[in-house]
């Protein structure tokens, strides 16, 4: 469908992997973004950062992926950073309690 | 009013759409849409997830009543429904002190209950959510 908006790049560079999520995040494209994810999370090398700037709009699939991303990194002691989040989904990721356990990294020089 | 779709998560941002204009042509304010548009796609996810398993085209009918103090949404399905009791009781926001603690299941559920005014499910042949969103807050900004 043409106005389906959900896009995903990715930009590294010598310190992070970085994901920059636009468009809608919802169930019919969580499973799209965990493939895409898969051969990147377990990587500990680098940090890992997703940049919603350009994200328009999560439901609880995409805020499950961000809570299983936490766990995997977590696991595996490597950097996870969320940065950019818009005011909108901020309010969802603070309803859930799932911003508690989030950072920007912003001083992290990336 | 009223939208049929088939169970499938590529159709649910039509229902997003729907709603939208509804509840913008009602004269919600952004926040509430938001909020709104969220609650009715958990509720969709919902029926989708739980459909049956040999069930390829399971349907899911959209109903939107309209007054002049609240928007109404009903969500039914045909699917085997879950037990919704249950799944509500674990709905929370997180709260563990450990993020290897943290668990995903019935945030979905716990929105839709922070995001709308009510919210009341019946589950028997099929499953039935009306979630209910009242005008106050638009009103209440008018009179500041």
């Amino acid at each position: 469908m043409g106005f389906r908006s959900f896009q995903i790049s990715q930009q590294d560079n010598e310190k992070a992997y970085i994901f920059r999520l636009s468009g809608e995040l919802d169930l019919s494209v969580a499973t799209q973004f965990r493939i895409e994810l898969e051969p990147i999370v377990n990587k500990a090398d680098k940090m890992l950062i997703f940049d919603f700037e350009h994200l328009k709009y999560i439901d609880s699939t995409g805020i499950g992926i961000i809570i299983s991303v936490l766990k995997i990194r977590k696991e595996l002691k490597a950097e996870f950073y969320v940065r950019n989040i818009p005011s909108g989904i901020q309010r969802l990721l603070d309803l859930t309690g799932v911003s508690n356990y989030l950072d920007e990294g912003l001083d992290e020089g990336v | 009013m009223q939208l049929q779709i088939p169970a499938l998560a590529d159709h649910i941002d039509i229902v997003r759409l729907c709603l939208f204009g509804i509840a913008s042509k009602m004269g919600f304010s952004y926040e509430d849409i938001e909020d709104m548009k969220v609650a009715v796609s958990e509720a969709c996810n919902n029926a989708i997830l739980h459909k049956h398993q040999d069930d390829k085209q399971g349907i899911i009918d959209i109903c939107f009543e309209m007054d002049d103090s609240a928007l109404s949404i009903i969500i039914k399905d045909n699917g085997p429904g879950f037990d919704f009791e249950e799944t509500t009781k674990k709905a929370s926001p997180l709260r563990e002190t450990e993020v290897a603690d943290l668990r995903i299941g019935g945030l979905g559920i716990y929105l839709m209950q922070a995001l709308m005014d009510k919210v009341e499910v019946m589950t028997g042949n099929g499953t039935v959510v009306i979630m209910t969103k009242f005008k106050t807050s638009t009103n209440s900004a008018k009179e500041i």
